[in-house]
């Protein structure tokens, strides 16, 4: 059996009387990517939330790379080691970028790299060398991302796509096990959202492991290893992406699909 | 360690919530308790507690709150303090053994100056008036004054009665001996901070007349003064100058006790003399 | 007489830059503690900054300044004539104000710290959350978050009205001579008082005006060096 990379266990979690998430479980292998689609309001990105920490679920088990996220079942309490490690094992790119705006690319990509390198022991005495390693490794993120032209650039002065583009590039930069998107072509013009996607290809061709919440379905179709459907707040249909797509056997599938490839 | 931070700072604040509260608080009672003619009253109930002519002899200076107000407290061409009160305040600072300290003061807040000890006393021309003796223990009278119109020149010849005047406007200091007179005569007012200011208001033609000290009209409209195109018409009244202490303070009998001595040795008329007033005796 | 008049206005006009230029340095720092305390989740130290921000606000400049210069000495002798035989009475009762400078100082200081903490504030509060949200899956601290990509944005944000509330300060500061703080306005009213001299607190205005002016070009100044970027 391989060992699975990502593995969320009966997950819940409501706002007040709402329940948004209602047990969701599926797992995620090394290299894989997997797809999450479903209609607004079914949950997607809360799922996404909690697994990267930005909200606590009610119940249920996530774990990441073997590590414990969240754990009612043991009610295991982690450190503020362990949470900050969590964090950096998975990686967010978010649907409007939320790039930091007095910051230039370059500082974007390198600011919490260099964050971090100030905990290293031999800080003080390699300073220079950690810093320019930094920077080279940033640049060649932003290289894989296709902005080295706008390393200057300041996020206002770029377009919807290229400021995803950082976004991801900064969130490769500090190399987490799995990389979330959150509908990261939904802010953008169609134009744009053919380059986001390319970028998100190449990176599975790299080997990336990705979650993607997305509303591409030609996309999620054709990129990814897995798909999951949801539907008010459960998983109503997972497999491959032949299964969902071609021949989902859920009701709510079939009919969420027809309006989508409309 | 961050809750630590929070209750440390939480207690701080209390504390100035409770210091700000507690002020806030205390300044009504001074503006409430004291009321009718309490001196005795006062007297019995602090007389312990203020020994304030020990305490000035300890610290070897008066503490005399002015005003620039001439003649009786203004700056010389040096930056002296001179005039009739403060060659007065420094012969009773000499018999006290002691120095004078002057400080100018804003003149609304005389008796939070006095009653917070800031100064040791008003020495600055104060008329005596009821209400001041709600706030104050104030000495024996020493110089007479009155409450008189002043006017422009020009205009004076029509004003020669209380009745003519039933019909003009007048400037006075806010909550002063002008202002009771004008009020008891039926005049139509307005307050002002300083009676510098009430006579500059008739100066600019902005009121016709104002209602100031004798002492003051006499300084500023003289031959030569500022307002030498103004005169007194009439005096409304007569009254007489304090000095204001500490409510139960023992300098205010203290003071009473040196001035009879300086009335004796001729010191007092001799500076009557000098700055054209006239003691009470 | 004018160089006489100069000279007296300038006097008072160094303790006008003294009262403002300190009650900036110590305001500054003191309305951020106070704006963190407003947004703490620590509900007594919420409510305690909101209480003090809501008196200090509430009451004028003016009082606040006779309740700290004046307020010390009236309370010990009040609480004095109590007649308390206990030692933390005692102590009350020997209370000392300051002198009246630093008591201006302190009224100004709390009063100001008081009106950036509500700018400061409402900064803060207007940054979007991607962007602390962003911070977190980035693995950054709280207190990284605060001070390596929020706090600029928020001193962006707030340069605008902390220029008004500045300005308005230099001009408040003329308040200080109700308790007999011998500032410019001071010094001019002395000639209409002594020689009904109008024109020097006219004068005045002009050393007000120029100061402004110049507080004026800097923070425009400062806005533009911040406008290499937009929200």
């Amino acid at each position: 059996m391989v060992l699975a990379v990502l593995e969320v266990k009966e997950l819940k979690k409501s706002f007040g009387k709402n329940n948004v998430l209602k047990g969701i479980t599926f797992s995620l292998e090394k290299g894989e990517v997997l797809s999450v689609i479903g209609s607004s309001g079914s949950g997607k990105t809360t799922l996404l939330r909690c697994i990267n920490s930005l909200e606590i679920p009610d119940s249920g088990q996530i774990f990441a790379d073997g590590d414990t996220i969240f754990d009612s079942v043991s009610g295991k309490k982690l450190t503020k080691a362990e949470k900050r490690r969590n964090q950096l094992n998975v990686g967010l790119v978010f649907q409007q970028f939320n790039l930091f705006p007095q910051y230039n690319v370059l500082q974007n990509v390198t600011l919490a790299m260099k964050l971090q390198a100030k905990e290293r022991p031999d800080y003080r005495e390699n300073k220079k060398a950690i810093l320019t390693a930094i920077e080279e490794k940033a640049e060649d993120y932003i290289a894989k991302v296709n902005l080295t032209d706008k390393l200057l650039s300041y996020p206002c002065e770029l377009s919807g796509g290229q400021q995803q583009r950082v976004a991801i590039a900064r969130a490769l930069a500090l190399e987490p096990k799995i990389l979330f998107f959150d509908e990261p072509t939904s802010a953008l013009d169609p134009e744009l959202t053919i380059e986001v996607l390319k970028v998100i290809k190449n990176l599975k061709n790299m080997g990336r492991t990705m979650v993607v919440v997305t509303h591409e379905m030609e996309f999620a179709k054709n990129v990814s290893d897995k798909a999951i459907f949801m539907a008010d707040g459960v998983i109503e249909e997972m497999g491959t992406p032949e299964d969902v797509f071609e021949n989902p056997k859920s009701e709510k599938t079939r009919a969420f699909l027809s309006k989508s490839f409309e | 360690m961050k809750k630590t931070l929070s209750v440390v700072l939480a207690v701080l604040m209390a504390l100035g919530c409770m210091f700000a509260l507690a002020s806030c608080g205390g300044n009504e009672e001074t503006t409430a308790a004291p009321g009718g003619d309490t001196t005795a009253a006062n007297e019995e109930t602090t007389v312990a507690a203020v020994a304030d002519v020990a305490e000035i002899q300890n610290k070897g200076k008066l503490v005399v709150g002015v005003t620039e107000y001439k003649p009786m407290d203004y700056l010389d061409e040096n930056g002296e303090w001179t005039g009739f009160d403060a060659e007065y305040a420094r012969a009773v600072a000499k018999e006290l053994g002691v120095e004078v300290e002057f400080i100018e003061i804003e003149w609304d807040n005389k008796e939070f100056e006095v009653e917070s000890k800031k100064i040791d006393c008003v020495w600055n021309g104060m008329t005596i008036t009821d209400a001041l003796k709600k706030s104050m223990d104030i000495t024996d009278p020493y110089v007479k004054n009155a409450q008189v119109v002043v006017m422009p020149k020009d205009k004076a010849a029509d004003y020669t009665t209380v009745e003519s005047l039933k019909d003009l406007s007048f400037a006075v200091e806010v909550e002063s001996a002008g202002k009771g007179v004008a009020e008891d005569n039926g005049f139509k007012y307005t307050e002002l901070t300083y009676q510098s200011d009430a006579i500059l208001e008739v100066h600019t033609g902005k009121a016709d007349a104002c209602i100031i000290d004798l002492t003051m009209a006499d300084a500023l409209t003289a031959e030569g003064a500022t307002y030498e195109n103004l005169t007194k018409v009439l005096s409304l009244n007569e009254e007489e100058y304090g000095i204001g202490c500490r409510k139960g303070s023992d300098l205010c009998t203290k003071i009473n006790e040196i001035t009879d001595k300086l009335l004796a040795d001729g010191t007092l008329d001799a500076l009557a003399e000098k700055y054209e007033l006239t003691l009470v005796k | 007489m004018f160089w006489t008049v100069t000279l007296s206005l300038l006097e008072g006009f160094m303790t006008t830059l003294e009262l403002f230029a300190l009650t900036l340095l110590f305001a500054i720092p003191l309305g951020l503690i106070i704006a963190f305390g407003s947004m703490s989740k620590f509900f007594p130290l919420k409510w305690l900054s909101k209480t003090i921000v809501w008196i200090i606000r509430g009451t004028p400049l003016m009082l606040q300044l006779i309740v700290v210069f004046y307020g010390p000495e009236l309370i010990g002798s009040w609480i004095g004539e109590l007649g308390i035989d206990l030692p933390f009475f005692q102590w009350l009762a020997g209370m000392k104000g300051l002198d009246r400078f630093p008591s201006v100082l302190i009224a100004f200081v709390i009063n100001y710290a008081c009106y950036f903490s509500e700018i400061y504030r409402g900064g803060i509060e207007s940054i979007p959350k991607g962007q602390y949200e962003a911070c977190q899956v980035l693995g950054m601290t709280k207190t990284q978050t605060f001070f390596k990509v929020v706090l600029f944005q928020v001193i962006k944000r707030i340069v605008p009205p902390m220029g008004n509330e500045i300005i308005t300060l230099v001009k408040d500061t003329s308040l200080a001579r109700t308790i007999a703080v011998y500032e410019i306005i001071w010094n001019a009213q002395k000639f209409i008082k002594n020689g009904g001299l109008l024109w020097p607190l006219i004068y005045a205005g002009a050393f007000y005006l120029i100061f402004n002016g110049l507080l004026t070009i800097i923070f425009n100044k400062i806005e533009k060096k911040m406008d290499y970027y937009k929200n």
